[in-house]
């Protein structure tokens, strides 16, 4: 579990140290894929804790739902409709989700040791 | 979890931090820097110096004419009183002025024309950009034909005719007289400006004579200043 969040951590450091900026005509694909990418990442964290991951999904996931968010992102631009909107609520609503689920599991964890410590005690 | 699972894993965290970061740096607007030199500031400076240096001459001839108010016997308070007076009522062009200026005569232009031309005449808008083109190089005061420009003179076409302080302009060829701190200057200025060029257009023709001595009468009408009210608190004491 380590090893990803050292990972993350790279990549925001490296991001912020070499100083790479998008075009602002790019700005709002960029956004949309972050979008994309952050939804992936808690829904692998979900699946992991559920003990459901599997790599090819998560993988598939994360490159297919940013290039279809930013494919969105773009028919939009060209057809003068804000059909990121789209892409935006959808992933807002599942990110949403996924993190409820995690805190609910992590709460149902904590909950169930608990219990499980007490009753040994007795 | 195997170990290329979780190599798989760990570089797509990463890739997702490198796009946060991107999208961060993209966002962020760059610091504002003063990228003025040391020149641009010493000139700067200097200016705001002479605004400064300008402001305490006002300062200082303001509390003269309070000291002159409260130093002076009665009978010499009202004279003080008369002198502000008259020189507020110069300043608004209701006296007669007698002064070094220029005068501006306009002619008609006559060009061979197989069609012949109508005879030419002054737009309001003509008129106007002259009155503006005279303040910007210097004009204190500005006579046109006999109606002399105040702060409340109207120039406006009524019924295709050119209409001054409410009056209508006679035809061309007619005199403009302007009084200005620098005369001399301010003909080198018109000699050259636009608005010989803009008269030229209409077939009307400019020339521009320095007199010692060019009077001006002072505005007839009565001045209101419907729009206009008196402050009741002027400042703090």
């Amino acid at each position: 579990m380590w090893l990803p969040i050292l990972f993350l951590i790279i990549g925001v450091g490296l991001g912020l140290l070499t100083d790479i900026r998008i075009p602002d005509v790019y700005a709002d694909y960029l956004s949309i894929a972050v979008l994309a990418a952050f939804d992936t990442l808690f829904g692998g964290i979900r699946a992991y804790l559920e003990e459901k991951f599997d790599e090819k999904v998560f993988l598939s996931g994360f490159f297919f739902n940013v290039l279809l968010a930013a494919l969105l992102a773009f028919i939009g631009v060209q057809l003068g409709i804000d059909l990121y909107l789209a892409a935006v609520f959808a992933f807002g609503v599942r990110l949403f989700q996924n993190i409820a689920a995690i805190r609910r599991y992590v709460i149902d964890k904590k909950y169930i040791s608990k219990k499980l410590a007490k009753w040994r005690r007795n | 979890m195997k170990i290329k699972q979780k190599v798989i894993i760990s570089l797509v965290f990463g890739l997702i931090g490198l796009m946060v970061a991107i999208q961060f740096q993209t966002n962020r607007e760059p610091d504002e820097r003063d990228t003025r030199d040391l020149w641009e500031i010493r000139s700067q400076l200097q200016e705001e110096q002479k605004f400064q240096q300008n402001l305490y001459q006002q300062i200082r001839d303001a509390e003269q004419t309070i000291d002159q108010y409260e130093e002076t016997s009665e009978s010499e308070k009202v004279q003080t009183l008369k002198d502000s007076l008259e020189k507020l009522r110069s300043k608004a062009g209701l006296t007669d002025l007698q002064q070094p200026g220029i005068v501006i005569d306009i002619s008609p232009l006559f060009v061979e024309n197989e069609n012949g031309q109508p005879y030419p005449s002054i737009a309001p808008d003509l008129l106007n950009r002259l009155i503006n083109e005279l303040n910007t190089y210097g004009a204190t005061d500005i006579q046109i034909a006999n109606e002399r420009i105040v702060d409340i003179t109207p120039v406006r076409s009524v019924n295709g005719e050119t209409y001054v302080n409410n009056h209508p302009l006679p035809s061309v060829p007619l005199k403009i007289k302007v009084l200005a701190t620098n005369p001399e200057r301010l003909k080198d200025y018109m000699e050259v400006s636009q608005s010989k060029d803009d008269f030229a257009i209409e077939n009307l023709d400019m020339e521009f004579t320095y007199e010692e001595k060019v009077n001006l009468t002072g505005y007839q009408g009565p001045v209101q200043i419907n729009s206009m009210q008196v402050l009741e608190e002027a400042g703090e004491e």
